[in-house]
């Protein structure tokens, strides 16, 4: 359980959240919308403390080497091969370099890269080196997982793809997940929970919508659940009234 | 046009131009004095190993050159990333190192000779510090301007300092400082030359200026094809192990 009470942050004297609260219960998918620049990002970033908070409390019983991180960017690094870079993972964690290798092997053939262990990151497309940061976060077997619109840059048929191999092994472990996105149909189509974030600065959480879609979830028949529309109709509609602009 | 027929081009354009200024110097238009003709320089260049009277010159430039290149790596990336990742240090050192970027470095030849005489010491001293501003600045730079993306991506996976330098600092320096070496070898080789063109008793340099106080031509450009080559040797070794230390660039 991750629990983030009235989180305050700020980028030097201008103000990012005030108040911003929310919960990711233990195995549950949580998803985190709102406007641009109000601050989503700048949360994730407080929670894996990249970023210090100026008030507020993060709440969590998970301890720090369980929680992982995708960020927007792969981040994966140029001068190591995928299998490297997916048992630094695990080495950091204090995993053997040989049995860190032989796990990194076996999560990239999972992630579908076989054949590919031996490239680096510039010889892999762009979903093949989103696989290997998802690998990498995976291996380390964390009890949750903060994503920071880490499927932004791919075309539609990659990202679907790849979303649903994250969220079968998300369903299939229990991970609990936290998820930044621009993408309301993703939040709704991959969520139990989606925040809405209100216009910053001073942002805060504004709106809250339980996604009651069944599981195993099946990422793009969920956009054709009967409960999806009107759920995804009164998510644009708050965000909408949010950013000062019309409903559709 | 692949690169086997340019280089066909620039070898046929390279000795069309050798053959015009045989033709020229043998018809009398250049004076032998300032300008000999090719085959003069040849046979200058091939008396100098032929009677084995290169030798000695050879490994004094080499040694200096080799060891102020050796010696200003290593002082470089130390001072470099010291001063990176200690912002104290490196607050005291930026200056001192801007200062000795600013000013052309081989004016210190002279000085190094009354410091440390007219042996090695001084052509060491005088590469060493062409090659260590050159190394500093890049490491420094190197450090400073590396991607924070994988600095957060190493932190987030619970990686400390020591796993930032091993996964993150190092290997991004290595790449810079690659990057540099050919003009770090260059920068070496003049230090031991000028050093030696200063006040030397063997060397390249020390030749060079034999041949400049006997006015003899010939010789001289026979020396600058000799350090040429070496110094293209030397680029192609650095540019192999460029190659193979960063095939992850591609």
């Amino acid at each position: 359980m991750l629990r983030v009470d009235s989180l305050a942050l700020a980028y030097g004297a201008t103000p990012v959240l005030e108040g911003a609260s929310l919960e990711v219960p233990s195995g549950q998918f949580v998803s985190l919308v709102g406007p641009s620049g109000s601050g989503k990002s700048s949360l994730l970033r407080a929670v894996i403390g990249l970023q210090k908070p100026l008030s507020g409390a993060i709440d969590t019983d998970i301890a720090a080497g369980e929680i992982g991180m995708l960020f927007q960017d792969d981040a994966l690094l140029p001068w190591r091969t995928a299998e490297q870079n997916v048992a630094l993972g695990l080495r950091l964690k204090g995993v053997a370099a040989g049995t860190a290798i032989a796990s990194a092997r076996q999560w990239i053939t999972r992630l579908g890269l076989y054949g590919l262990s031996e490239r680096f990151p510039r010889e892999l497309s762009g979903g093949q080196r989103k696989r290997v940061a998802l690998a990498q976060v995976l291996a380390r077997e964390p009890q949750l997982i903060l994503m920071d619109e880490p499927f932004a840059s791919l075309d539609a048929i990659v990202r679907a793809r790849v979303t649903q191999d994250l969220v079968r092994l998300v369903e299939l472990r229990g991970i609990s997940v936290l998820l930044v996105t621009h993408d309301l149909e993703e939040a709704l189509a991959l969520s139990d929970v989606v925040y809405l974030l209100s216009q910053g600065p001073r942002a805060r959480i504004s709106g809250r919508y339980d996604v009651s879609l069944p599981r195993p979830r099946d990422v793009i028949k969920a956009r054709t659940h009967p409960e999806f529309a009107p759920l995804l109709q009164r998510l644009w509609n708050d965000l909408a009234r949010e950013i000062g602009g019309r409903a559709a | 046009m692949n690169r086997k027929t340019a280089w066909l081009r620039q070898v046929v354009a390279l000795a069309g131009l050798i053959a015009v200024w045989e033709a020229c110097a043998d018809a009398g238009y250049f004076d032998p004095l300032y300008m000999p003709a090719p085959s003069k320089v040849a046979a200058a260049l091939y008396q100098l190993f032929a009677q084995g009277t290169i030798w000695p010159h050879l490994i004094a430039t080499f040694s200096a050159a080799l060891g102020g290149l050796a010696i200003g790596l290593i002082v470089g990336t130390a001072l470099g990333a010291i001063a990176a990742l200690t912002p104290v240090v490196g607050e005291l050192l930026a200056p001192v190192m801007i200062a000795l970027n600013a000013v052309p470095r081989v004016v210190l030849a002279p000085l190094f000779v009354i410091w440390f005489g007219i042996g090695i010491g001084s052509k060491v001293a005088l590469s060493f510090i062409l090659v260590a501003v050159l190394i500093f600045f890049t490491v420094f730079t190197g450090i400073r301007e590396v991607d924070r993306r994988l600095v957060e991506r190493v932190v987030t996976l619970g990686g400390g300092r020591r796993a930032l330098l091993r996964e993150v600092y190092g290997p991004s320096v290595v790449s810079w400082i690659l990057g540099n070496l050919k003009v770090a070898v260059g920068f070496a080789f003049t230090g031991a030359v000028v050093g030696e063109f200063v006040a030397a008793t063997k060397g390249l340099g020390y030749l060079l200026s034999f041949a400049q106080s006997s006015y003899n031509a010939a010789l001289m450009l026979a020396l600058v094809l000799l350090i040429m080559g070496f110094v293209l040797l030397l680029f192609a070794l650095t540019g192999w192990l460029e190659r193979r230390l960063l095939r992850w660039r591609g």
